[in-house]
């Protein structure tokens, strides 16, 4: 049976048991408020026919309901929120292999849930033909052309649950001036977010909660204006990562700034493995350039706070820990580099009571070098085997998107917020920062 | 070879280019080895070794083209070789042109010769010269770096390190082989002999053959000349123009352990491998001859092709690099004084730049269970010159 025929007719299924719902909630039938706005399933029966049917500019309004479509956004400018973010339910059902897909510049997905998917919750990219929207590990034997395929432009992605995905649960790709905020992200086979190849990506994420993934937040070939604050990155088997990858274009990756985060006790069983066997690791930098870690809280991690090495021959270079609460780790920073790739100039401010190995390794700031330790040096833990992305505990309630729901948003602005975000003013965060949104029901 | 594609067929790079569509196996392998001949451009070839240039049919393969012998051409390798590495008193090149001539007379069939009285069957000889004697004209052209020490390396015996030149002979009819490179050694002043190694190989389709531990080899290689220009000649990029259509040689002599590997029972062969034995279909499906998925997981989140398993340490995309063609030979020298097997693979490829083999095999040392069981016991790269002819000679 061709999967393209499966859905629809599960949607078409969907949309007769809905509408009724859907009218006793809006007596008033079709919304006024804005001649732009298209309401699902008042106005459209699928969130996609209402998505090709909003004007730029317009926006698309879901009423909740669990809605088994693969959703492609290609119109510029326009608005997807639900309703309901907990009731407004987008689900693959672990047959499809993206909830959302967005093509387009200028788009917000906002308060709905994406679930169960075999790739990822919402998928942002300027990577895309007429085969649909494409991105990441370009696995085959080619090279990755990055110049025809100029990146997206400006988007949001805000106070969305993305639950149980097999790939990412919400994934900037070959994107520039967006915002991932206030979203929540578990179960996912890979990452629970992902920013991946931009150069001057000017990408904020911002009020994330990322649990029980095997990697919280992954920043593959992402450089210079990616601002990652604020955030809650525990209890995944990897907090985040910063890294080079080879199969992207772009390499190497640089200049990211990591402030006032929550990562810790990334040491969850009740997560998919982490493909490549991590666990218990706080940040992990590989073929990481230049980026800034400050005013974190880093504990809890069984194996390491922060682990460097290298992405083959890339090293991990000038990275900067300033001011970060290191605690509980099992070693708050290891240099695990291999000798062909050493890491150099790791400057950690202040680096005294903290653990870390090479013994020496605070000296590297100025003395170039340091000599990576073996991977056995590392404190040795158990890792749980993995558990299916489907498997992965539902969250709790996550809160909606405050205001009016039914107010159209002015568009986004060409420019995205990381670019002259002050981070300054970030402050360490509280060990319970965001902590009310974790959890399982 | 004889399913080859229509020679206007999209190629795999057209392919993947859509966007890495998942392609094929028609499309993986049988593009172009009848153009891999590289012939100079107008230049008549002769009758007898046009037609059949897919080789281990014992039908001559031109010695003349662009790009020389025993690489690209015949598209299947001969079963038998033979490598001669010497050193050089100097760094004297000159001799170059009456060697090529003599090569060019020896795999001519119309002139059976003292050396070769039955004719030169479908013998091939190519030449490369090792990075001391590229490095004495320029320390900045492809060839004159030297190979790095990789894992295990420490234990090769010095004179199976490097060398100067390198002979390397192939035949379906391995007992001319010492006999021509005798007669060829002698055009070169000052070659003291460093280490030799002879080589076979078995039957295979397109070029793809049992290894010693029992596994097909040479899946994926570049195939037709477009990928053959992307990956293995060197270009005609200003600082290389003179070495275009030439190509930088690696041969690793890997003695391996194939009872320790045998013993391993078939599955657990397969993961190190991440291919099945029998006809060597990834772990992660598709066609025998297709491309393993290297992102493909379970459910529970852990890789279908193995995190350690010899595809996934190989594959190029981690490491940036182009493909390698990879035409390698078993080679067996009897029984060490402790009673071990002398016996592996001589790993031999081709790639437009060193760095391909290097960050590979870094990349095998860290990530390859296979490499369990291969121990180094040879390691040198070679510049292989680009071809000639009776007309433009081999020089350098």
């Amino acid at each position: 049976m061709n999967f393209r025929i499966l859905p629809a007719v599960l949607a078409l299924a969907l949309v007769v048991t809905l509408s009724g719902c859907a009218v006793s909630e809006n007596p008033s039938g079709p919304t006024s408020s804005s001649s732009t706005t298209v309401r699902v399933p008042a106005d459209a029966a699928t969130i996609q026919e209402a998505v090709d049917k909003v004007p730029e500019g317009g926006m698309v309004l879901i009423s909740p309901g669990t809605y088994t479509e693969e959703v492609t956004v290609s119109t510029r400018n326009i608005t997807l929120r639900g309703l309901d973010r907990d009731g407004v339910i987008i689900d693959g059902e672990g047959l499809r292999a993206n909830g959302i897909q967005v093509i387009a510049d200028g788009v917000r997905v906002q308060n709905l849930t994406v679930t169960r998917h075999t790739f990822n919750g919402v998928l942002v990219t300027g990577m895309h033909d007429e085969n649909g929207p494409q991105a990441h590990n370009l696995t085959g034997y080619q090279k990755l052309d990055p110049a025809k395929f100029p990146p997206l432009q400006r988007f949001e992605v805000d106070h969305v649950t993305a639950t149980n995905n097999g790939l990412y649960g919400i994934y900037a790709f070959n994107s520039q001036n967006g915002v991932l905020s206030n979203n929540y992200a578990s179960g996912s086979a890979d990452s629970g977010f992902y920013v991946g190849q931009c150069q001057d990506c000017s990408i904020l994420v911002s009020g994330n909660v990322a649990e029980r993934n095997a990697i919280g937040y992954e920043n593959a070939n992402a450089s210079d204006s990616v601002v990652i604050t604020g955030n809650r990155f525990s209890g995944n088997r990897v907090g985040l990562t910063l890294l080079s990858w080879y199969q992207e274009a772009f390499v190497p990756q640089r200049g990211a700034t990591v402030v006032g985060n929550v990562i810790s006790d990334n040491n969850s069983a009740d997560s998919p493995a982490q493909a490549q066997g991590g666990f218990g690791i706080g940040v992990g930098l590989s073929g990481a350039q230049s980026d800034t870690l400050e005013r974190n809280l880093v504990s809890g991690n069984s194996v390491s706070g922060v682990q460097l090495s290298n992405t083959e021959d890339i090293a991990t270079t000038g990275t900067r820990l300033t001011d970060n609460a290191l605690s509980g780790n099992g070693v708050d920073v290891a240099d695990v580099a291999a000798t062909r790739s050493p890491t150099t100039t790791t400057c950690i401010t202040p680096d005294t009571g903290l653990s870390l190995l090479p013994g020496d390794l605070a000296a590297s700031c100025s003395a170039g070098a340091s000599a990576g330790v073996a991977a056995s040096a590392l404190p040795q833990v158990q890792v749980p085997a993995g558990v299916s992305f489907l498997k992965v505990g539902r969250p709790v309630l996550q809160p909606n998107l405050d205001g009016d729901l039914t107010a159209v948003p002015d568009a986004l602005p060409t420019s995205g917020p990381a670019g002259s975000f002050n981070t300054t003013s970030v402050t360490l965060p509280a060990a319970d920062l965001l902590v009310s949104s974790t959890g399982t029901r | 070879m004889t399913d080859a594609e229509p020679a206007k067929g999209p190629s795999r790079r057209a392919l993947l280019g859509a966007l890495g569509v998942a392609v094929g196996a028609g499309a993986a392998g049988a593009a172009g080895a009848l153009t891999a001949t590289g012939s100079w451009p107008g230049e008549t070839q002769q009758p007898d070794a046009g037609g059949t240039p897919a080789g281990s049919s014992g039908q001559p393969v031109l010695a003349s083209g662009r790009y020389q012998a025993g690489i690209a051409r015949p598209a299947t390798p001969q079963h038998f070789g033979l490598l001669l590495v010497c050193d050089l008193d100097g760094t004297d090149t000159s001799w170059l042109g009456a060697l090529g001539q003599r090569i060019l007379e020896l795999t001519t069939k119309a002139t059976p010769t003292d050396v070769l009285p039955d004719g030169p069957g479908d013998l091939t000889v190519t030449v490369g010269l090792g990075p001391r004697i590229v490095a004495a004209r320029d320390a900045s052209l492809p060839g004159a770096e030297d190979l790095p020490s990789f894992a295990g390396d420490e234990t090769i015996e010095p004179h199976r390190r490097g060398g100067d030149l390198l002979l390397a002979l192939y035949s379906d009819d391995p007992s001319v082989l010492t006999a021509v490179g005798d007669d060829l050694l002698t055009l070169v002043p000052g070659a003291t002999p460093r280490w030799r190694q002879r080589l076979f190989r078995g039957h295979g389709e397109r070029g793809v053959v049992r290894n010693p531990f029992g596994f097909l080899d040479g899946v994926i290689v570049p195939h037709g000349d477009e990928e053959l220009a992307e990956n293995v000649w060197i270009g005609s990029g200003a600082a290389d123009a003179a070495l275009a259509a030439g190509t930088v040689c690696v041969i690793r002599r890997l003695r391996l352990d194939t009872a320790r590997f045998a013993a391993l029972g078939t599955p657990a062969q397969e993961r190190v491998i991440g291919r099945e034995r029998i006809d060597g279909t990834p772990l992660s499906g598709g066609p025998k001859d297709g491309e393993v998925d290297l992102n493909a997981k379970t459910p529970e989140g852990e890789f279908i092709t193995p995190l350690r398993s010899h595809a996934r340490a190989a594959h190029p995309s981690f490491t940036g690099s182009s493909l390698m063609l990879r035409r390698g030979y078993a080679f067996d020298d009897g029984l060490l004084p402790n009673g071990e097997a002398d016996a592996g693979l001589a790993f031999i490829c081709f790639q437009n730049t060193l760095r391909t083999f290097v960050v590979t095999q870094q990349r095998l040392d860290e990530n390859d269970d296979l490499m369990k069981y291969a121990t180094p016991t040879g390691s040198a790269t070679f510049l292989i010159l680009p071809g000639f002819s009776a007309s433009s000679p081999l020089s350098f």
